[in-house]
């Protein structure tokens, strides 16, 4: 079996939502953090010469998504649609995206973004990987080997730690680690030219309308509001010195320095 | 909402040529106008991705995307860079396509494949100090010489001439022959002879390097020529009908950029304590700038659209490249008004914006030019369905 490589994709809303998002191709995009995820598969496959699948799940545009990753040089784009997943949390979704892994059947690696830019949660990754009991490391800057033997680096704020493990394994890929490959007009156009991405309901994934959607999900979004920021414009004057003593206070009285 | 004529492949490849040209191009945009420097570090860039093959084939390794493609395309980079997306349009509509439509096998072969991959850029030639609007006056000539032809040629405003490698020459090949004699003929750069005048200095679209390309006693092999003898004006007038769409989606990237910084401004900037975009007065300028940006958009695409169902597209092309080129008129205009005096510096796009949308009524026809077609064009139209003529 050639070395496979499955990373997870969404097809994010751009823009602040503000109440019910109607969604068209205009605010539909891929998600920006998963460019990166995309990226570290895509070379990989091209060093161990093996082929890459994208899965997403989400409304038929998501299709635009897999179709963007398709260009980039996936091999495979398989949606995840049906009209009973609207409204599926986290967890459903990852339970969705498990299921889907296992039907696609062998893999090495299995890829996330760190997050997401219209939810911002970060928790499909994991879920997804504790689900199919697969190893899993956050935020992988750097990774090499095969089959049988990874050393994978990953960084928090001071430290860099260093895995060794064996696939298969999953991940999140650094958002600044990998900087997408931009995309060949002409592999835009042959993708396009022969576009074959898999459609794949629930029946397909053996799961049952209950465990999914709203009915499935344990979490709701109760509100939503949108952060105000106020920011004051206080002009100093006077000299030099006196600009600075009474900038210190001001920065003292708003606990900046304490 | 969804804009008519697109489908996900138009809108993936405006997203990929968008995050393109804001990592590679924007950074530079303004600086390579400054300095009149033709970036080749982004050039060399773009030729892999196939940005100077966009429509050719891909056997001729070429993109072989469509036309309302290469619209969005020089739509995009225009948006940052209006000097390169010129390079482009004229590269891909005035030298790859004629040579795709009117070469043989072989001089498809021998030329397109390194232009499509960016490894030569090409320039088309018709514009001369005596002939400009009336094509059929050039001077130039390319006499036939048993297995040759010896051309001579003043040929001026040549937009890529000081980076051209393949030189669409228009000339007299039987000078007799008036309109009729008219060839097109291809001389690469390096032939014995051919010269590189200097570089234009410009109003606008600085970092295009514009110049003249005179050619004494240059000989070139027979096989150098472009479809059949004395068919020249009809090829020009083929590769403009292309070219025009090219030309219109570059003044519809500048308009959409300068609408972008106005807006962008408008909301930032504060007079009698509101920002500019609370004046009403401002709003007008806003909504005016608006339409016309829609309405020359809508106009490219459906011309491309039409040309990509093998339908007539001479009109469509000629007025969209009309309305196009006035509309970024009118927007980068409405666009300086708006930053009052800041629009007037070099510090702010919109300077550059305006200097060089002005040329977009002037080359590849003039506005005026584009009127005559129009109306000739309209008049045939509604003469045949009144029977009359």
């Amino acid at each position: 079996m050639t070395f496979h490589i499955i990373v997870c994709i969404k097809s994010v809303v751009t823009g602040a939502p503000s109440g019910v998002v109607k969604r068209s191709p205009q605010n539909s995009q891929l998600n920006p953090f998963d460019w990166p995820a995309l990226e570290a598969a895509l070379q990989m496959k091209e060093y161990n010469k093996g082929s890459v699948t994208a899965i997403t799940m989400g409304p038929a545009i998501s299709g635009e998504a897999l179709a963007e990753a398709m260009a980039m040089g996936v091999d495979r784009g398989i949606l995840i649609s049906d009209p009973a997943l609207k409204g599926s949390d986290t967890l459903v979704t990852s339970r969705v995206l498990a299921a889907a892994v296992k039907r696609i059947g062998k893999f090495d690696l299995l890829f996330f973004g760190t997050r997401t830019s219209d939810s911002d949660t970060g928790q499909v990754g994991p879920q997804t990987a504790t689900l199919l009991e697969v190893p899993f490391i956050s935020g992988v800057k750097q990774f090499e080997g095969q089959v049988g033997d990874w050393t994978v680096e990953r960084g928090m704020d001071e430290w860099e730690e260093t895995w060794r493990l064996s696939s298969p394994w999953s991940a999140s890929i650094n958002q600044h680690a990998y900087a997408p490959r931009s995309i060949g007009l002409d592999s835009l156009s042959e993708v396009f030219d022969r576009i074959n991405i898999e459609e794949w309901s629930l029946t397909d994934l053996d799961l049952a309308t209950e465990d999914v959607g709203l009915a499935g999900s344990p979490t709701r979004v109760v509100a939503l509001k949108k952060l105000r920021r106020d920011r004051n414009c206080i002009m100093l004057e006077g000299d030099a010195q006196v600009q600075m003593e009474e900038l210190i206070t001001h920065l003292n009285k708003a606990g900046v320095l304490a | 909402m969804t804009e008519p004529f697109l489908t996900a492949k138009h809108r993936i490849l405006r997203r990929s040529v968008r995050s393109f040209c804001d990592r590679e191009l924007s950074p530079i945009a303004a600086q390579i106008d400054q300095e009149a420097r033709f970036p080749w570090e982004v050039i060399e860039k773009m030729g892999p991705l196939k940005y100077f093959g966009i429509q050719a084939s891909r056997e001729l390794g070429g993109a072989a995307l469509d036309s309302l493609s290469y619209a969005i395309i020089i739509e995009e980079v225009s948006r940052i860079s209006a000097a390169i997306g010129l390079c482009l349009s004229v590269h891909n509509s005035v030298a790859v396509f004629p040579i795709m439509a009117f070469g043989t096998a072989e001089q498809q072969q021998r030329w397109v494949s390194e232009l499509a991959r960016g490894q030569k850029i090409g320039a088309f030639c018709l514009t001369e100090p005596n002939a400009g609007s009336d094509a059929s006056g050039i001077s130039a000539t390319a006499i036939q010489e048993g297995d040759h032809y010896r051309v001579n040629a003043n040929k001026v405003f040549v937009t890529n001439g000081g980076v051209a490698d393949i030189c669409l020459i228009f000339a007299r090949t039987d000078p007799a022959a008036g309109r009729k004699g008219i060839s097109v003929v291809v001389v690469e750069r390096g032939t014995p002879g051919f010269v590189v005048g200097d570089l234009e200095d410009l109003c606008g679209v600085r970092a295009n390097p514009v110049s003249s390309i005179r050619l004494y006693d240059c000989c070139v092999p027979k096989e150098n020529l472009l479809g059949q003898s004395g068919t020249g004006l009809q090829i020009g007038l083929v590769a403009l009908d292309t070219g025009r769409i090219g030309i219109a989606a570059q003044a519809l990237g500048i308009a959409q950029a300068s609408m972008e910084e106005a807006i962008r401004y408008a909301n930032q900037r504060q007079q009698f304590g509101v920002p500019l975009s609370r004046h009403q007065v401002i709003q007008m300028m806003i909504a005016d700038m608006a339409t016309q940006v829609d309405a020359a958009r809508m106009m490219i695409y459906r011309a491309a659209w039409l040309k990509d169902q093998h339908q007539t597209f001479t009109k469509a092309s000629a007025q969209a490249k009309l309305f196009a080129a006035e509309a970024a008129g009118k927007v980068t205009d409405l666009a300086v008004q708006i930053h009052g005096g800041y629009g007037y510096s070099k510090a702010y796009a919109v300077e550059r914006y305006y200097r060089d949308a002005r040329v977009t009524r002037i080359y590849e026809g003039t506005s005026e030019i584009h009127r005559m077609v129009i109306a000739r064009e309209a008049q045939k139209e509604i003469m045949s369905d009144l029977h009359i003529a």
